[in-house]
This record gives structure tokens, C-alpha cells and sequence, in this order.
């Protein structure tokens, strides 16, 4: 008798499913291609050669169980950490943005100034009876109208023209014949890029479909030297290596947009030498560590001892228990931003009950003392459930035969039941840690990371945690430097691999596990 | 006498425990009945019971609030399921095979954990911009693009809960099945899966819950009012720079609450019973 | 159990097929200019132009629909313009604070205003928007805050800060006040500027409408005037204005404050609730007549560079001068907006409201100029360090002296750095 069946059936299926997938992957692969992004696409073919090579052949069977998991986890996890890792060799922040393409096709479309004056034409685009784009233009505030070309400009007198009553600009002339919609909406984009002939030195050019601006060049590109040069000064900007083209006289005249450029190590650098980045840095990874740890001690604590106490049948421990996991059902998002709320030192719950008028939030001590029991909150009714499985899970012969042997129940507790649920938790806990140690959100939706006393130029605030004061640096609302925060995130990385494998190596009950 | 030293302290600390857990709960409670739309701090008896934020909830026809529960229960419904298969495939290797590298790759995923990857919002933004221009239905402003960059970042932590599970299963089962000649992925889909059954629900309604409370790729992805989750559409309520709505907030936060409480007091005795499975090594 | 693999193989399948299916592309004949707003302007604005399905297009211009992306946060819009590379709106409508940042990493790209277009607002509306000299955007609407008096407490609007302060010492414990004075639009530093004003400092010195760049921001006299209104005599608070605006909103709604500063985009919460708007008014200042100046920015509709990309350059400048920046345009959004509009002609036609704003800003106001107060490198800027005084002071009863001193500094390096770049 053969107990496993449908061995030829499931092979059958694999080979269809493994093919179809395959396809799709192809098509998709082609159509990315296809469509310039060239690095996506790469990536699909990768992943289809790594999926046929692992379900066609035996290469390896593990990778069957972890192909799947790890091609997504690439994608969405490795890739980005290794575009962190890229941007931290960068100067990437407010100022020098985009790439330099972007930045030069930036450069040169602003490269044209308007006159000083802010002089503007009211228009009317149409064309010439050859045919020939042309704008009927007003000068409103001086009563001049004239037709222009892009050849020429003819100036024209007020009987000339026909003026609109309500708006007061000339509307129509011999020879010219006004767009229609319909044609205005299709080649208006064209006509935007047209120099039409204005007065002196100027020419024209639409500045949306009713005005026109008189334009001349200002900085001119010179593809050659990859340079600009001021059309009316004279002075040269060149490529500084740091992302911005600057003047060669003065390296801080720079043209804006920049761009950002590889900058190597400085962003790492500064983490050593900066005084300003290193010591919030330091202060704020210390607090890092003590909050995770601090987090996973008191929410283990208090959700153990909610597990001894309903350990026993007890009346009203239904009750008890729908009522603890409540936190742990509610979006957490809201019950953060209430507990936000429950601190506030004149208007909050907290200080009302205790009587008290504690400026939470703007006390270091206090503000990080809310964190924790903010914390303690939403993560007890966890600990609680799995302190609860896990003391079911231990076997009542242990401690019966400690209590034969004369043990008192505190004996029991601390020296078989602990050590025993310690060992079988220590994964969870550590998955808390590292869990807590990247709680975004909790610091960003409570105290946004605060207090933070700016007069004396804390640049890091009292509850920042590493992730919070990263994002500040990335995102924040002044400079925002994303070189200089994925060269931390990138540190912060190696420090904590450093602790964990350390940790690990020591641990046994996580060598076991691992 | 004895009663009350055997239970007085349990008392305690489970009462303690309850009116730590509700007090927030309670003032949400009364905010959402309150019509003044901002958040009642300090009135702890409701002084009155008004349903205008919750008409507001279920009639603005601006607040397609029912949509996003829909939409939250299709995108977590979807990563927690999705998830959940893949992982397991993992975890079930992690914890079963004998390969060169495992020790490597279970630290590797742990590290992963641990990267503050709050950078990479750029990075997935770049990569989901890239395949909406060949693929729109996956691409930004889509639920399945977030689907997908939330299977990634869901990867790791699932495969790291599901192999503490796993482990708990008895290893010998699997060996005798393999004596009776049964291969890898035999012993995968007819024995070890039936057997991890409930821990796969545990760790499914887990990953749910976290998928659920997710809104800062949300609010990026899903712009458009009618593709929001609960999440984002809670939030704006509250966390806007202009405006402050509270009583809606609370009245929304109510209802979302109440699927996943359901969920938690039907599943209870088999999420403690995962749970503890998942706790125990076998 | 083979069965129900299958099934699920046939199910997967058909999810990435019909997926595939809809990725063909949509069709390309409708013209569409993209607008991405924050989750305070986008809904307005949607309601006011009307979802693009049922736009017939051509309304405002010729040829073209207007489609409005409504984020449901500020930070959301933001950081998606920051990393978007492709696929950008044409135009972004939000707070004019993003200029400078926009226009810096390219993502803004300069609008040259008609002569008509420009006489229709208000000179510092355009100065708002401009950043080194180049304008990105058109002035929309007016944000700015005002103090509200609950006159059934207090019976009539004060004079002067000194007036308040009594009033609320005497009133405390009988009328249960939980504050004299809070701030409840705008936060503990852009809605509070007119506090620090009306004790007689400010983020900046103007004389003349211009940058006072030799007088001290904060001068001394500030320290005394806290110390006389807001202090005890152990140089603790006394509860008149505390140091952080959460609660304020709902209690001064409850009538446990008596003046509130609040923000002209949710006036209506308040008159909801049977507050006069003809008891807005300026934050009296320490002598009789004087007043603190509050912030008057404006919200803009700025041209990104995506436009060019996008081939809707021309189309969306024409889309910022007919509809954003025109009467007619303001007029239709003023339905929907409460902050009153920018547009000259349009406020004309504005509500008792928005005219109790207006008159509070028409006493004492100052331009919010961005190059200042977002402070220059290793300086905090004027958002982060105004709050923090406010601490030192209110909550850690730092010497009002010393942490005037320290304010003062600050503000004078960023005032220093901020008019190079003006």
C-alpha cells in the first residue's frame, strides 16, 4: 500500500503551475523592457531562471520551500536596504534632489529671464493667413497691440484691430484667424514651445495659452564642457563634483536645482567628526536600547502576572480576559493618539485623576516614563496570551513534585516555572525586541519624538528612538538629508547586527532556536 | 480564609489589568457618542449620547466609510493569507531540513527585522512607480501594488514566528513518514500542513491585525477616497494639520475594532492554545 | 485535497490574467491636467471642480479636463512629490511653506503672473510664493488666525494682554477656567507668533514692510512682560497660556477659556456652536492699542516641473490664471473653502467670518517669510524654537531673561542667513 498518494497528479500540477507562472513572468518581464525599465525587467528574468532551475531540477530542495518567500522579500526588503546603502555614499538632501538629468533639464528650461519689469502680454494664438503660428498680442497696460511670428513682429494700431469690450484686448485683425478650441488644446503644448519675435531683445513665449511673456536667454548650456555661461555677465558655472554647477569665481554662486552625487564616505564621516550629527546619535541609540528593553521587561512582566493571576479557574475570568485583549484589538494608530491626548498637562485624563499637573510631554523623564506605559499598554495583552499558552503548555507533574518536595509556591515560581517559560519564550521576546527596537510609530504618533529643547540646540529630542530621528533627518521639515540618514540607518544596522550576533552566540537557548 | 488568599490577589490584578486596558477604551467610547467632534478628555461620565458621528460614518457620502472596511479587509484579508503560504513553505524548511546555511539565513532574517527601514519608503516608491508604467494594475495608487510590497515586508516576521511554531510540532511524525517513503514536499502538504493548521490560523490573524493598523505606505499608495483602507481614512480624520475630528475618529476606530475583536473572542481558545503551541518546543 | 489544489491554481490564474488584461493602457484622447492637493484643500477642490468622469471639459480650459488627487495628509503629498520621478501632478495646491523646498530640489518650476492676474492680490501674497526671485505658483486663499473672545464669560473684548491676564486670575477657581488664553489653530509656533508679538517680540523686526535687520527680534522687554503676565512670583506659570495647544479647542468650545486663537480654516466649528464671529480680534498687546501680529500666509496652487514632462506646461499655467487665480474660480471654491480668498475681488464677496479674520490681520499681521523662519544650517528654526521657549519658560521656569536672551539669538542668525538668499 502506498501511503503517500498522487504523487504523478501533483508532479503534473507543479510542471503546469511552475510553466504558467513562468509566462507571465516572461510577459511581464517583456513589457517592462518594453517600456524603458530595464533594471525591474532584469529582475523578473532573474527570478524566472532561479524558479525554473529550482522546480526543474533538484539543485536543491530546500530552495523549493524558500524561493517564493525570498524573491518577495528581495524585492520589497533586501533592494530597498540596498538602496539605503547606496544613497549613504551620496549628497542627497533638500537642494540636491533629483538626478543630475533631471536637474540640467531644470537648469535649462529656467534658463531664459523675463524682463525686470514684469511685462506681459495678453494674447490671442492663431495663425497667419500662411498658415504660420501666430499671437495677436495687447500690451494692456500701454494700449499697444502687434502681431507676432516667429519671424516677425508687426505692430499694429487700435483701428486695426477688433477689441473685446469686456476684456479690453484685441481680438482679431486681417490676416489672422483665431484657433479654435479644439485645435488651441491639440497643438497649444507644440505652439508653448515656440519663440515667437517680441520687442528688442526679446522673444515671446506662451506663458499658458492666453498670456505671452517677452523672454531672452540668461544661462547658456554648452554641452561640450558640460557648463553654463551667464549670458549677461559672462560668468561660467561648472559641474563642482558636489552636485551643483558653481561658479568658477565664486565656488558658492551655485545654479539651483542640484543634483545628488557621490560623495563616498563623507556622510559616514560626519557621523565621527560632527559633533552637531554624533552626539544626538549616541544619546538617541542609548535611549533606543533602554526602550526596547524597558518595553519588553514591563510588557512581560505585567502580561505574566495577569497569566498567573487567571491561571486558575476564577470567577468573571471570561470577562477579565475579553476586557485585557481589547487593546490588542483596537487599531493601534487610534489608541496612541488617544493615549496622546490622556497626557496632556492641563487638559489630559492622566493628570486629572492623579491630581497632579505634569507637563508630560515636555519633560524628558516624563515624556519617556509615557512612552513606556503607552507601550506597556497596547503590548501586555500579547504577552498575556502567550504567558498564558506557555504556562498551560508546562507539565503540572514539575511543580507538584517540587511541592512534595517541601517547595513553597514562591519557589516554584522563580525557580522552575520562570526559568522554564523564559526558555520557551526567549525567541518571542527577542522578535519584541527587535519589533520594538523600530516602533515607528508609537514615538512618531505620541510625542513625535519630543521634548526637544531647540534653545539649546538639541537636535535630537528626548524620546527620538533611532528610526524616529532618522525619518526627522530624511523627511523632516527643514533640511532634509536623506544621505546623511541612510548612512545612519546603515550604522544603526551594523551595531545592531553586532549586538544581536554577540547576543546570540551567548544565548543558548537562542543558539538552540537559530 | 483560604479562599481569600488563594484568589483576592487574582482579583486584584485582573481588575487592575481591566481598567488598564479600558480607561482609553472608555473615553474613545464617549467621544464617539459626544457631538462636539473633539476628543473628551476629561469628562469621564458621558454627559450625552449623541449618534451624529456615527450617521456621519455610515450617510456623508464624502466618508465612503464602509468601502475602506471593505478595502482593509481585502488588502490584510490578502497579505495575512498570501503571507502566511509562503511563509510557511520557509519556515517549514527552517525548522525540518538539514541544508548548509540555515544558521546564516535565520540571523539574516532576524537582522532584516532589525534594519530602521524607514528610508526605504523612497526606494518603494522608485520600484512601484517603475512597474506601474508597464504594469498600472500593480503599480502605485493600486491595492494590489501595496499588496505586494507588503508580502515582502511581511516575510521576515512571519517566517520567524512560524518557525518558533513549527518547531513545537513533533519532529516525529515527519520521520516516520519519511521512513514510509514519503518525499519533502509530500511530508509538507500531507502532514505537515493539516498538523500546523491552527498556528497558521494564529500567526494569519496576527499578520491580519498588523496589516490592518499599517497607514504610512497606505496613505502613499492608496490616494484615491474610495481605494482607502480603515487606516488612512481614520487617520486623516485626526492626524490633518488643519483639523481635528475626533468623534468620528472614535466612532470609526469603534467599528473597525469590532471585526477583529469578533475574530479574537470566537478564535480565543484556539489562538491561546497556537499560541501556546508556538510557545513550546516539542 | 488534489481538488482544492487545483481550484486554487485556477484562481491564482485567473487573478494574473485578469490582472494582466487590465494593464493594457488607458486611452489617451481626453487632455487632463493633474492636480495634487492635501487633505484640507483636495476635497474642496474636488467638489469644486467635480471628479473628472463628470467634467465635459473645457470649463476653465480650453480643451483640457482637471482631475484633483485629494491625499488625505500633508506629509502624504509630500513625500510622494519628493520621490515621485515620472508620473507627477501638473500643479500641487497646499501650503505656500513648500516653496522654498520645491523650488530648491526642482520639483517646483517658476510662473511668470500676467499683469491682470498679479493686480488682482495683494503684493506679500505674491512674495509668499516667491523664492529668489522667481514666482511658482498663484495665491488661492488666505490662512491666518484671530483671537476669539467668549464674550458670555468675559462680557467684552479686552484691551490690553494685562486686562486678559486679570480677568482670568480673578475668574479661576470661580468659573472652574482651565486657561486664560491658548492657542487652538495653528500650534505653539505659527499660531502663537501673535502671542510672542503681542508681548512685544517677533520672528522678525519689520519697519516699512521691509526686514528690520539692526533691531532685535526679542528684545529684553519681552522677558519682563512674561514674567509680569504670565509668571508667579516663584517664576512659575500661572495658567494663562499654557505651553501646549492640545484640549485647547474643546475647552474654550466648553467655556472653560475665555480667548482662544484660533484658525480661519475651521471658523465654522466655532460658530456652530453659537460663538459670534464679531468677537474675532487681534491679541490685544501689553499697552493699550498695540497688538500682536499673527502669520498671513497664503495657500498656493504651484506649477511643478512635471508639467513640462507631462506636456501640460501651457495648460496648466492657463489653468492657474483662469481658475485658481481668477474671481470667478475663487468665488466657485469659496463655496466649499472657509479660509476667505486671496483674490481681491473675490474677498469683497466674502462672509462675516472671513472678515472677522481679515479685520484681526488688517490691525496687526506679518508675511511669513519662509527663508527666515526655516531657519538656516545647525540653526533650529523659527517652527522648532518658539515652542521650546515656550517650555523654557511656561514649564521649566527657565529665567524668562535667559531664554529671551536665547530666542533672541536664534532668531537673529536666521533673520542674518535668511535675507542672503531673499
Amino acid at each position: 500500500m502506498k501511503l503517500f498518494t498522487g504523487n504523478k497528479l501533483a508532479v503534473t500540477a507543479k510542471i503546469i503551475f511552475v510553466s504558467i507562472s513562468l509566462a507571465l513572468l516572461g510577459l511581464l518581464a517583456q513589457s517592462a523592457f518594453a517600456s524603458g525599465e530595464g533594471l525591474i525587467a532584469g529582475f523578473i528574468a532573474l527570478s524566472m531562471l532561479a524558479l525554473a532551475l529550482v522546480y526543474f531540477t533538484k539543485i536543491s530542495i530546500p530552495m523549493k520551500f524558500f524561493l517564493p518567500g525570498i524573491l518577495f522579500l528581495i524585492a520589497f526588503v533586501v533592494l530597498p536596504i540596498l538602496y539605503t546603502l547606496v544613497m549613504s555614499g551620496f549628497q542627497f538632501k533638500t537642494g540636491n534632489y533629483v538626478d543630475k538629468p533631471q536637474a540640467l533639464e531644470r537648469i535649462v528650461a529656467d534658463s531664459y529671464v523675463p524682463d525686470d519689469s514684469g511685462l506681459t502680454f495678453d494674447v490671442i494664438v492663431g495663425e497667419t493667413a500662411q498658415g504660420e503660428p501666430a499671437l495677436l498680442a495687447t500690451d494692456y497696460m500701454a494700449g499697444e497691440y502687434f502681431l507676432s511670428t516667429e519671424d516677425s513682429l508687426t505692430p499694429l494700431d487700435e483701428s486695426q484691430v477688433t477689441i473685446d469690450p469686456d476684456l479690453g484686448i484685441a481680438v482679431e485683425t486681417d490676416g489672422f484667424t483665431r484657433l479654435d478650441p479644439d485645435t488651441l488644446a491639440a497643438q497649444g503644448e507644440a505652439l508653448a514651445q515656440l519663440k515667437f519675435a517680441g520687442p528688442g531683445e526679446y522673444f515671446l513665449a506662451l506663458e499658458g495659452f492666453e498670456v505671452a511673456i517677452p523672454l531672452k536667454p540668461g544661462l547658456v548650456y554648452d554641452e561640450a564642457t558640460d557648463s553654463f555661461t551667464q549670458a549677461q555677465t559672462g560668468a561660467k558655472y561648472v559641474d563642482n563634483g558636489r552636485g551643483n554647477y558653481a561658479n568658477i569665481e565664486d565656488p558658492e554662486d551655485k545654479l539651483s536645482p542640484g543634483w545628488r552625487s557621490p560623495i563616498w564616505l563623507e556622510n559616514y564621516v560626519s557621523l565621527v567628526t560632527d559633533p552637531k550629527v554624533r552626539e544626538p546619535f549616541i544619546g538617541v541609540f542609548i535611549w533606543t536600547m533602554v526602550f526596547s528593553i524597558l518595553t519588553v521587561i514591563t510588557q512581560f512582566s505585567l502580561g505574566l502576572l495577569v497569566a498567573l493571576a487567571l491561571d486558575k479557574p476564577l470567577r468573571g475570568r471570561r470577562f477579565y480576559r475579553i476586557i485585557i485583549i481589547l487593546p490588542y484589538a483596537v487599531p493601534s494608530i487610534m489608541s496612541i493618539l488617544i493615549w496622546g491626548g490622556m497626557f496632556d498637562t492641563e487638559f489630559g485624563a492622566i493628570n486629572a485623576l492623579l491630581g497632579t499637573k505634569i507637563a508630560w510631554f515636555l519633560d524628558p523623564n516624563f515624556a519617556r516614563a509615557a512612552v513606556i506605559i503607552v507601550n506597556l499598554w497596547l503590548g501586555f495583552p500579547y504577552f498575556y496570551l502567550i504567558s498564558n499558552g506557555a504556562l498551560q503548555a508546562i507539565p503540572a507533574e514539575l511543580s507538584e513534585a517540587a511541592r512534595i518536595d517541601g517547595a513553597s509556591n514562591r519557589q516554584i515560581f522563580w525557580q522552575i516555572t520562570l526559568p522554564l517559560l523564559l526558555r520557551i519564550l526567549t525567541p518571542l521576546l527577542i522578535a519584541s525586541f527587535a519589533f520594538n527596537f523600530n516602533n515607528f510609530n508609537l514615538i512618531f504618533l505620541l510625542t513625535g519624538g519630543g521634548p526637544r529643547n531647540d534653545l539649546d540646540g538639541e537636535i535630537a529630542g528626548a524620546t527620538d528612538i533611532l528610526i524616529s530621528y532618522t525619518y526627522k533627518i530624511a523627511f523632516g521639515s527643514q533640511v532634509q538629508d536623506l544621505g546623511l540618514a541612510s548612512a545612519i540607518s546603515v550604522v544603526i544596522f551594523i551595531l545592531v547586527a553586532a549586538i544581536s550576533l554577540y547576543g546570540i552566540r551567548r544565548s543558548k537557548v537562542l543558539e538552540e532556536f537559530i | 480564609m483560604k479562599w481569600l488568599r488563594e484568589n483576592l490577589w487574582r482579583h486584584g490584578v485582573a481588575i487592575f489589568a481591566v481598567l488598564f486596558a479600558a480607561f482609553p477604551l472608555y473615553l474613545v467610547v464617549v467621544t464617539s457618542f459626544a457631538s462636539s467632534g473633539s476628543l473628551q478628555l476629561t469628562s469621564f461620565i458621558p454627559n450625552e449620547i449623541s449618534f451624529v458621528n456615527y450617521e456621519k460614518l455610515f450617510n456623508d457620502p464624502t466618508i465612503p466609510f464602509m468601502t475602506w472596511m471593505w478595502n482593509s479587509l481585502i488588502v490584510a484579508g490578502s497579505v495575512a493569507i498570501l503571507s502566511v503560504i509562503i511563509g510557511a513553505a520557509s519556515a517549514f524548511a527552517f525548522s525540518r531540513l538539514k541544508f548548509k546555511g540555515k544558521k546564516l539565513g535565520l540571523q539574516t532574517l532576524l537582522l532584516i527585522q532589525m534594519f530602521p527601514a524607514i528610508l526605504a519608503i523612497a526606494a518603494v516608491y522608485l520600484i512601484m512607480e517603475g512597474i506601474g508604467n508597464f504594469a498600472p494594475e500593480f503599480g502605485l495608487g493600486t491595492q494590489s501594488g501595496l499588496i505586494l510590497v507588503y508580502l515582502g515586508g511581511a516575510m521576515g516576521v512571519n517566517i520567524w514566528l512560524l518557525k518558533g511554531f513549527v518547531d513545537s510540532i513533533p519532529i516525529e511524525i515527519d520521520e516516520a513518514a519519511k521512513i514510509d517513503g514519503a518525499s519533502e514536499m509530500q511530508t509538507y502538504w500531507q502532514i505537515f500542513i493539516p498538523l500546523a493548521s491552527p498556528v497558521l490560523a494564529v500567526v494569519t490573524l496576527l499578520s491580519f491585525i498588523g496589516t490592518f493598523n499599517e497607514y504610512i505606505l497606505a496613505r502613499l499608495f492608496l490616494v484615491d477616497m474610495d481605494i482607502r483602507t480603515v487606516a488612512v481614512g481614520l487617520q486623516q480624520f485626526v492626524a490633518g494639520q488643519y483639523s481635528e475630528n475626533w468623534g468620528a475618529f472614535a466612532a470609526g476606530s469603534i467599528i473597525a475594532s469590532v471585526p477583529i475583536v469578533l475574530i479574537f473572542l470566537s478564535l480565543q481558545r484556539y489562538i491561546v492554545s497556537g499560541l501556546a503551541g508556538g510557545a513550546v518546543k516539542g | 485535497m488534489k481538488s482544492k489544489k487545483i481550484v486554487g491554481l485556477a484562481i491564482t490564474l485567473g487573478l494574473a490574467a485578469s490582472s494582466l488584461l487590465g494593464a493594457l493602457p488607458a486611452s489617451a484622447n481626453d487632455k487632463v491636467i493633474t492636480v495634487w492637493a492635501d487633505e484640507s484643500r483636495g476635497p474642496n477642490l474636488l467638489k469644486t471642480l467635480g471628479s473628472v468622469e463628470s467634467q465635459k471639459g473645457g470649463e476653465w480650459v480650453a480643451g483640457y479636463k482637471v482631475k484633483v488627487v485629494a491625499f488625505s495628509s500633508f506629509d502624504a503629498l509630500k513625500t510622494a512629490v519628493d520621490n515621485v520621478t515620472k508620473d507627477g501632478p501638473d500643479i500641487i495646491v497646499g501650503a505656500n511653506d513648500w516653496v522654498a523646498t520645491g523650488a530648491q530640489n526642482g520639483k517646483l518650476a517658476p510662473y511668470t503672473p500676467s499683469a491682470s492676474v498679479r493686480r488682482n492680490f495683494n503684493p506679500n501674497n505674491w512674495f509668499d510664493l516667491t523664492y529668489k526671485g522667481k514666482i511658482y505658483g498663484v495665491p488661492v486663499d488666505v490662512n491666518n488666525v484671530a483671537m476669539l473672545v467668549n464674550t458670555k464669560l468675559t462680557g467684552k473684548r479686552p484691551a490690553t494682554l494685562g486686562e486678559m491676564v486679570d480677568y482670568y486670575l480673578k475668574n479661576k477657581t470661580s468659573k472652574g477656567l482651565k486657561a486664560g488664553l491658548c492657542v487652538a489653530g495653528g500650534g505653539m509656533s505659527w499660531g502663537a507668533h501673535s502671542v510672542l508679538s503681542a508681548l512685544g517680540g517677533g520672528a522678525y523686526p519689520i519697519r516699512n514692510a521691509v526686514v528690520d535687520t539692526r533691531q532685535n527680534p526679542v528684545p529684553a522687554a519681552v522677558a519682563t512682560n512674561i514674567q509680569n503676565l504670565f509668571l508667579d512670583s516663584k517664576g512659575a506659570s500661572n495658567g494663562f497660556f499654557p505651553a501646549s495647544d492640545t484640549g485647547c479647542k474643546d475647552n474654550f468650545l466648553a467655556g472653560k477659556v475665555p480667548y482662544a486663537i484660533i484658525g480661519n480654516w475651521e471658523w465654522k466649528d466655532y460658530a456652530d456652536k453659537g460663538f459670534s464671529m464679531n468677537n474675532l480680534m487681534a491679541v490685544p498687546g501689553v499697552r493699550k492699542g498695540t497688538f500682536g501680529a499673527a502669520f498671513g500666509s497664503v495657500s498656493g496652487a504651484m506649477l511643478t516641473s512635471f508639467a513640462e514632462k507631462n506636456g501640460n506646461d501651457a495648460a496648466a499655467k492657463s489653468l492657474l490664471s483662469n481658475f485658481f487665480a481668477s474671481e470667478k474660480g475663487q468665488v466657485a471654491y469659496q463655496k466649499f473653502e472657509q479660509r476667505p480668498p486671496a483674490n481681491k475681488a473675490a474677498a469683497a464677496k466674502s462672509s462675516a467670518a472671513q472678515k472677522g479674520f481679515g479685520g484681526a490681520a488688517a490691525t496687526a499681521s506679518v508675511p511669513q517669510i519662509g527663508a527666515i523662519l526655516n531657519g538656516s544650517s545647525g540653526n533650529p528654526s523659527y517652527w522648532d524654537a518658539l515652542p521650546s521657549f515656550w517650555n523654557d519658560v511656561l514649564v521649566k521656569k527657565v529665567a524668562p531673561g535667559t531664554a529671551v536672551a536665547k530666542l533672541n539669538e536664534v532668531f537673529k542668525k536666521n533673520i542674518v542667513a535668511g535675507m542672503k538668499t531673499l
